[in-house]
């Protein structure tokens, strides 16, 4: 009780050093005379003022929501178990995590539960090692699919063709799952608008700087993000590592397509074109490997960007599309806002911030650019790690976070942007697993 | 020089390191992938003799 109240407490204060922070910028900027520097700081002022106030309304119903949830006392014993719920791992050269996945997946508390490995022509011992597990039982089973390779798309549909499940659950399988994920994740589907339920995601192998800074960004972002998205049943990116859906609209939108390097973006995509709704549960929570380092981290990144454009670009008649379904629109603008605009907009401040403080040795407007992106990076920290329990370590990482990691992972995005544009030919390989799940 | 104008300072250097930081890890990265699709190239049997003077090659198992 009194950390709580200690953390709001130093929310509060966050935040009111924020708005103390702007209101100097402000000030400051109607003493600026030289016009080049006014129209810059101009654009600067307005962008910040967008990103805090999205900032802030994210906060606000990612609040809401766990108000709502909050209120709403969970009994275990009253979800119920009658929706037979198949798990899908698509696996290709997964052998040093498959077996940990495994594990976590015949440890769920749910009791209607039909495993189905899909072993996606690995040239590894995946196959041999998942083929241990195999059991069947009353009302749990494990079996092992194995088909030539073909992504991860093809693989899950080979799945899902072979399932006898009305819920089809998909995790990665270098995730592994709490023991009380997918009796969390079934009680969603008694509402019928509901198509899909994300859970959140936690950085398993938090062993270094890289993999910090990433468990931050994942409560943070990911989560923070998610919960404030769900409050308008419009999460728009189920992740890999956990993701529950309804088997009868993943028919409806003719399963996953594999035209993109981000399936699960174009199917979220194509369910909310469709009218469904989507949802998110906190408590549903997998572990997945993070990259290690900077240009794993990069790799990865370049497909994420890459494949949502491809998303994006393929489904770009939603943009305008306000009238007959805006929520899809809603959504299609805020992907390209979060992929596109912020990463070029914060290198081009960065840049024009560097420009002006060369040539007319006018620095202060870094301090504010930094400073309150800082302050609205430790406040969200400060509420995710209040929230999910996460080390309160991670808060210090947070200066970290805005000071150079951002930096790096825009301008990968930026890069990668281009070379979708000019379509630059695109090949993926899977990141190699360390085996630290 | 007061703390404000230090600070904005050391930022805007630390900015400047890391935008030069992020552009050449991206192109190592490009590299480092670049290497790596030739490494996994697969060769055509005909390609092989052509580089060998169309001398057949047999394969033991």
């Amino acid at each position: 009780m009194v950390k709580n109240f200690l953390i709001i407490l130093i929310s509060l204060i966050l935040i009111l050093l924020l708005g103390t922070v702007l209101y100097y910028f402000y000030i400051d900027f109607f003493k600026i005379t030289n016009i080049f520097a006014k129209v810059g700081s101009s654009l600067i002022l307005s962008f910040t003022t967008i990103i805090i106030i999205r900032y802030m309304l994210l906060l606000f119903f990612s609040i809401l929501k766990i108000i709502l949830k909050s209120s709403k006392n969970i009994d275990y014993r009253s979800i119920s178990t009658d929706e037979k719920v198949t798990i899908i791992v698509p696996a290709f050269n997964e052998e040093k995590v498959i077996v940990t996945s495994i594990k976590s997946l015949i440890n769920q508390t749910y009791p209607n539960i039909e495993i189905l490995i899909v072993d996606d022509g690995s040239t590894d011992k995946t196959f041999l090692k998942a083929k241990e597990f195999e059991f069947e039982n009353e009302n749990k089973s494990l079996k092992v699919l194995t088909k030539p390779n073909g992504g991860k798309a093809k693989a899950i549909n080979y799945g899902i063709l072979h399932s006898t499940g009305s819920l089809i659950m998909v995790v990665d399988a270098d995730s592994k799952l709490d023991k009380n994920a997918v009796l969390l994740m079934t009680r969603f589907f008694e509402d019928e608008d509901i198509a899909a339920v994300a859970g959140s995601v936690y950085v398993s192998n938090q062993t270094n700087i890289w993999t910090k800074l990433q468990a931050l960004e994942y409560i943070e972002g990911l989560n923070m993000v998610r919960n404030g998205q769900a409050f308008l049943k419009l999460v728009n990116i189920i992740p890999g590592p956990i993701g529950m859906f309804r088997k009868k609209a993943l028919f409806d939108v003719g399963l996953y397509d594999n035209d993109t390097y981000a399936e699960d973006c174009d199917l979220t995509l194509k369910l909310i074109s469709k009218g469904y709704k989507i949802d998110f549960e906190p408590d549903a929570i997998a572990y997945t490997e993070a990259p290690e380092n900077l240009l794993d981290l990069i790799k990865q990144r370049y497909r994420w960007t890459r494949g949502i454009l491809q998303a994006i670009n393929k489904h770009k008649s939603l943009l305008w599309n306000f009238k007959i379904n805006p929520s899809a629109t809603f959504t299609m603008w805020y992907m390209l806002f979060e992929s596109v605009f912020w990463p070029f907009m914060d290198i081009w401040t960065n840049l024009f911030i560097i420009y002006f403080a060369f040539f007319s040795g006018y620095s202060i407007l870094m301090f504010y650019w930094w400073s309150m992106f800082t302050i609205l990076d430790v406040t969200g920290a400060i509420y995710c790690i209040l929230v999910t329990g996460e080390k309160i370590s991670l808060i210090l990482y947070a200066i970290y976070y805005r000071l150079f990691f951002i930096q790096i992972i825009n301008i990968a995005k930026i890069l990668s942007t281009f070379e979708e544009w000019f379509n630059i030919e695109m090949s993926w390989e899977k990141l190699e697993r360390k085996g630290n799940l | 020089m007061n703390i404000l104008s230090f600070l904005a300072m050391l930022i805007l250097v630390i900015t400047i390191i890391t935008l030069v930081f992020g552009l050449i890890a991206y192109f190592l990265y490009k590299t480092r992938e670049s290497k790596k699709k030739k490494y996994n190239q697969k060769i055509h049997y005909e390609e092989v003799l052509n580089e060998t003077g169309d001398k057949y090659i047999f394969f033991e198992e």
